[in-house]
């Protein structure tokens, strides 16, 4: 079960990972890259149920904010600077 | 490993997938942000509530619990800012036409009357 869980989250990254190489403008390429983080925050999180431990949770914490972040100073260098 | 986790764990990964499909497929970059933005938020929730099953202890429920909380306050944010901000500054075409143009062309006319029929009281209408 955890295989296939882990199947379905590479095909999300390589989904995403295509509209960041491929997106024809910096927005698209911002929201591929969110995308990006939510695939591996749910990786951490289905890599800590397969271990059975909560170590690693408190990086998923990290991880998250670090992406609104990033997302929101893309935005406004996207508002500043145009796509 | 418990069955009931392992079905959340894999619906929440089938919705982050969806999502990924979504965003390789839609043609315009707010049908993009549409699909990007929600999908992944409730994979996540479910991916969350799968592991916090599976786990079960305290600190993996809180932290979970956490996790989730902040995804769902911050998300929406992140993706209106970008959305917002790139609206008018990327040039491609829209799925179905612009209707928030029409409504800002509606509302400037809207106040532009206003302000002829009332032209002393013009100060700070924005």
């Amino acid at each position: 079960m955890i295989l296939v869980a882990i199947v379905l989250l590479a095909i999300a990254a390589g989904c995403f990972l295509y509209r960041v190489l491929r997106g024809p403008s910096i927005p698209d390429r911002v929201v591929a890259l969110d995308g990006v983080l939510s695939v591996v925050v749910s990786g951490i999180i289905v890599a800590a149920a397969q271990a059975n431990s909560d170590i690693t949770l408190a990086t998923v914490l990290v991880v998250s904010l670090v992406g609104f972040v990033g997302t929101v100073a893309l935005g406004r260098f996207v508002e500043r600077r145009g796509g | 490993m418990n069955v009931v986790a392992g079905i959340f764990l894999i619906v929440g990964s089938l919705l982050t997938m969806i999502g990924g499909v979504g965003v390789v497929r839609f043609s315009d970059l707010m049908s993009r942000v549409h699909a990007a933005a929600k999908a992944p938020t409730l994979g996540l929730l479910l991916v969350a509530v799968g592991a916090a099953i599976e786990i079960g202890s305290g600190k993996a429920v809180v932290t979970l619990f956490l996790v989730v909380v902040l995804q769902l306050l911050t998300s929406p944010v992140a993706t209106h800012v970008l959305a917002r901000a790139s609206y008018g500054q990327v040039d491609t075409e829209l799925d179905g036409g612009d209707d928030l143009a029409q409504h800002f062309a509606a509302k400037r006319a809207e106040i532009a009357a206003a302000k002829r029929a009332e032209p002393s009281r013009d100060q700070g209408n924005d």
